[in-house]
């Protein structure tokens, strides 16, 4: 409580110390709206930003469903068929070192303007994540355990249901945390390559124009989408390890 | 050559059992036609060192490996698979992080579709038995390591299975907790039949729990001397520190390092 208050009051000094240079004169106003301005932006537009805020959260959460789903089916058929990842590994693992920015341009060519084509791309870029903790997860089973399973003549869906998919849950949902901040990133870029709608667009449209305030006031909300996006993966993690019960293998991820 | 009728069909019977395993570039012989059997409610130890292929014989018997050669037989009936009235005890507890004590227990009946209700009792009477009673809501890192394996010694009888499979069961424990688990074994055999293949490499567990100790050689592991236990039971854990149990422990010794020389 007293850590949190501390955080707080930080965060507080260091909104007035922004406040404070820009009005001193210190930065210029055109250069760096001060926090005043930012919330003058949110409130002057607000059926503007909440619009296009609405439309990049819908699209944010659905790019992150279908990255979930995308990498884990995808995770767990590479982790059942040896030969699957045999031939699928090297395509994924290439398709990592590509600068993924660099191929929104081409997702346009091919989904046009829409949504399609920033769902597209916000899957592209964050399933990546999901796949890993999947398998991870799945290798990570205890063999133990699943020789306990063999001797009691468990089926392969007992097994999977009953002592593979608990195990990898830690590891997947470490991997849906990053992939959560990741298809947000994936919206924005595509906003930025579709240029249609969405914050992404609004801030493009509003640097373009000089207007700062209105540039910060879209990224504050941006801000806004990511955190609730991650909070509800934590709760969710939350409620797991709360059924778990016990300390959990960590699972990490860039 | 064939064999008399038995009116009781013997738990498990090795027939010239060997076992290899292609491994790169020397295959690995890891048993070399062993012959044994464990009769009904018999408690057989097998001894010997670390990696001389007792743990495989063990996991031929609980049908998770196959033998390259000769025939497993239970209950008069060739062994091709895991078998419903087997139970098997590992190194380690294996226990599910996530279910508590109880439900570890049951694991078994979940996985055979048996209706918890009609376990339960048995699970609790199990449970009771080793000393575990009200600790059944624990989730196993709750629990020391004594207390895990003593809830695998429950789940291994929750079905009550005709035979026990146990590879170095007590191997991870320290020393004290390791003589209280030999109890705790001792005391549940003297009032079953089951039958029992219990792998140790402690002399002292083999000689306590033992009806019979067959000591096996060196890799391939091959039954190199057989050994009937003489003390009645019931046994009373305080046999292990009479002279009679040190003589026959001495004895067992002088086959090993006869056997290693």
């Amino acid at each position: 409580m007293k850590a949190a208050l501390t955080s707080a009051l930080a965060v507080l000094a260091m909104l007035l110390g922004w406040e404070a240079l820009v009005r001193g004169k210190a930065v210029s106003p055109d250069l760096l709206a001060p926090p005043s301005a930012v919330l003058e932006a949110l409130l002057r537009h607000p059926d503007i930003l909440l619009d296009q805020g609405l439309s990049t959260a819908r699209e944010t959460a659905l790019g992150f469903l279908l990255a979930c789903l995308f990498g884990a089916a995808l995770g767990a058929a590479l982790s059942s068929a040896a030969l699957l990842r045999r031939v699928a590994m090297p395509w994924v693992l290439a398709l990592q070192i590509v600068p993924k920015m660099a191929l929104a341009p081409l997702f346009v060519v091919w989904l046009g303007v829409g949504a399609p084509c920033r769902l597209a791309f916000a899957v592209f870029i964050a399933f990546f994540p999901v796949l890993i903790g999947t398998t991870a997860g799945l290798a990570g089973t205890d063999s133990g355990a699943l020789r306990l399973c063999r001797v009691l003549g468990a089926g392969w869906w007992q097994t999977v249901l009953r002592v593979r998919l608990p195990y990898a849950v830690p590891q997947l949902l470490a991997g849906m945390k990053t992939a959560a901040t990741m298809a947000l990133l994936g919206v924005v870029i595509g906003e930025f390559v579709t240029a249609q709608q969405g914050l992404g667009y609004v801030v493009m449209f509003a640097a373009s124009l000089g207007e700062t305030a209105l540039v910060l006031a879209a990224i504050t909300l941006l801000c806004g989408i990511g955190v609730a996006l991650y909070g509800g993966v934590l709760l969710l993690e939350l409620a797991f390890a709360r059924w778990y019960g016990a300390p959990m293998p960590a699972g990490e991820f860039g | 050559m064939p064999e008399a009728p038995t009116l009781v069909a013997d738990a498990i019977r090795f027939d010239a059992v060997g076992k290899t395993f292609p491994t790169r570039p020397v295959p690995l012989r890891a048993v070399e036609s062993v012959s044994f059997t464990v009769r009904r409610g018999e408690f057989v130890a097998i001894l010997g060192p670390s990696g001389c292929g007792k743990s495989t014989l063990l996991m031929m018997a609980a049908g998770l490996e196959v033998p390259s050669e000769g025939r497993l037989e239970r209950g008069g009936v060739e062994l091709v698979g895991p078998h419903r009235q087997t139970g098997v005890m590992f190194q380690d507890a294996t226990l599910l992080p996530w279910l508590s004590v109880l439900d570890n227990v049951l694991f078994p009946a979940t996985i055979r579709r048996i209706p918890r209700a009609k376990v339960l009792d048995q699970a609790m009477r199990l449970i009771g038995t080793v000393g575990l009673k009200g600790f059944e809501g624990a989730r196993p890192h709750e629990l020391s390591g004594g207390m895990r394996q003593r809830a695998a010694i429950c789940r291994a009888l929750v079905l009550d299975p005709d035979l026990i499979l146990m590879d170095e069961p007590f191997s991870a424990l320290d020393a004290i907790t390791r003589d209280e688990m030999g109890d705790v074994l001792l005391d549940l055999w003297q009032h079953t039949q089951k039958s029992a293949i219990f792998v140790t490499h402690s002399i002292r567990e083999a000689v306590l729990l033992a009806d019979r100790v067959l000591v096996m050689s060196r890799r391939p592991a091959t039954v190199a001397e057989e050994l009937v236990v003489p003390f009645p039971r019931p046994r009373a854990p305080a046999l292990a520190d009479s002279a009679e149990f040190g003589a026959v422990v001495a004895h067992l010794r002088g086959v090993i390092a006869r056997n290693m020389a």
